[in-house]
């Protein structure tokens, strides 16, 4: 296997968080030698400033797009962590949809906008859907949108498309959602159109400006801070603060916490889970 | 780990004979059917780890509906198709319908034990990835509970020195008394 030298480390290191934001210090160069491998081995590189060579020189993107895909992890499952669906389905959704209906029925009701910041392969967007049609049941009298966002190509493609294999189905989901919402297909399961038609996604990087992206209502934003620097963690979450509503529920990874990071934002309990909202 | 449950499926009693003895003496828990009916039936009563079915059987159910039954039934179960010779489409349709191999005709019993020694393998592999997910699952929500239960803490205490800070740093009433509240705040 190619070695990765100790200058190496350090030219890949700041390209990796240039093009996926993760900060990989140099005590993770073996990190760096067994995600790359394989790209090395496809491109026939002879080094891996070779690779870096190649990739920077690659105007198509596809080698950035295939090592950014290498490198982020995308570990996830459906319902990942009961607690946070748990806090929505009894807490958080009830709390807004009594805030954003209007009185009268004729009016239509307030949208209600919910963001899953680091989707992946799009198990937490869809365990969110899942949630709201359990709790609401007929989504058409409810005006609710959900964005998924990533920054691997792959995985926003793979979350778009709504399809998973045995292992992806057997994490989390048991056996009755499994039947009501999921299409067998094959060795695969697709997502219903219904729940499927709740969602939109796209690619972004948080670590760049949130532009034009809008103001939301629910932000889940777990397990992906943890692989930035803590300058990049505050900028992330002062952004954050930025496009949630004054009103707006925050949900980070269970073991995530915001002390020292962003003041803005300020904890608070519903039976075993803790959710954050801004500051009055 | 535990030897593989395996269900052979064919209604030559030739092969069902002769993959029944071979398996058994490898080290395999094996039982056999004679037809799709019967193999559906069996697979009512137990779990198999492995279906092995011949593609082209009497009585209506055929191994494609045999796979079929088994993957809408257990997800974890793993079918190889025996087929004729010269049939690779079928055998690629019913790749593609779940199945995880297929044999061709005539059977030979070395590339049978080669495939059976790879899912196994793949296996054993599924299940370490499981215990360690589930490792991790414990780790992570213990670690969970400590983390948000130091979070709430210290968002408490940081209000409470936010409003003692505030009532020590008034430059009017009584110094004794701005003390006891303060204290009285830290409870």
């Amino acid at each position: 296997m190619i070695k990765i030298t100790s200058d190496e480390i350090n030219i890949l290191s700041k390209y990796i968080k240039d093009v996926s934001g993760i900060h990989l210090d140099s005590s993770k160069a073996y990190l760096i030698e067994t995600r790359l491998k394989n790209i090395i081995e496809e491109t026939g590189s002879t080094s891996f400033s070779d690779l870096y060579t190649k990739a920077k020189s690659d105007v198509s993107k596809a080698l950035e797009r295939k090592i950014v895909d290498a490198i982020t992890t995308n570990e996830t499952l459906f319902f990942r962590d009961s607690g946070p669906f748990e806090l929505l389905q009894h807490k958080i959704l009830p709390d807004l949809i009594d805030k954003r209906s209007p009185k009268d029925l004729n009016v239509a009701p307030l949208p209600i906008r919910i963001w899953s910041a680091a989707c992946s392969t799009g198990q937490e967007v869809y365990s969110i859907s899942i949630v709201l049609k359990e709790l609401l049941f007929d989504l058409s009298k409810y005006n609710i949108k959900l964005l998924g966002t990533d920054i691997s190509d792959t995985a926003i493609a793979q979350a778009s498309y709504g399809s998973y294999n045995k292992f992806e189905i057997e994490r989390g989901l048991t056996r009755d959602k499994l039947q009501k919402y999921f299409v067998a297909n094959g060795d695969y399961w697709k997502i219903k159109d219904e729940i499927r038609a709740l969602a939109s996604f796209k690619k972004i990087n948080l670590l760049m400006p949130l532009n034009g992206i809008g103001k939301f209502d629910i932000i889940f934003c777990r397990n992906v801070a943890i692989y930035f620097t803590v300058e990049d963690r505050k900028t992330l979450f002062y952004k954050i603060a930025d496009v949630l509503e004054n009103d707006g529920y925050l949900i980070v990874g269970s073991t995530e916490s915001l002390t020292g990071v962003c003041p803005r934002f300020e904890p608070k309990r519903h039976l075993r889970s803790i959710f954050y909202q801004l500051k009055e | 780990m535990k030897n593989l449950n395996i269900l052979v499926v064919d209604d030559d009693p030739v092969t069902r004979l002769m993959l029944r003895k071979t398996l058994t003496k490898s080290g395999f828990d094996v039982d056999v059917a004679e037809d799709g009916n019967r193999a559906i039936e069996l697979m009512s009563m137990r779990f198999y780890d492995v279906v092995l079915t011949d593609m082209m059987m009497p009585g209506g159910v055929d191994g494609i509906d045999v796979l079929a039954a088994t993957k809408a039934k257990y997800t974890d179960t793993e079918v190889i198709l025996i087929t004729g010779y010269g049939s690779i489409d079928t055998a690629v349709t019913a790749m593609k319908k779940g199945a995880s191999d297929y044999l061709q005709k005539p059977i030979n019993i070395d590339e049978v034990l080669l495939r059976l020694a790879r899912i196994r393998k793949m296996k054993a592999l599924a299940k370490n990835a499981g215990d360690l997910r589930e490792a991790m699952d414990i780790t992570e929500k213990n670690a969970g509970e400590t983390i948000q239960q130091l979070e709430i803490t210290v968002a408490e205490l940081e209000n409470k020195l936010a409003d003692i800070k505030e009532i020590l740093s008034k430059r009017y009433g009584d110094a004794d008394e701005r003390i006891d509240m303060a204290l009285s705040i830290l409870g």
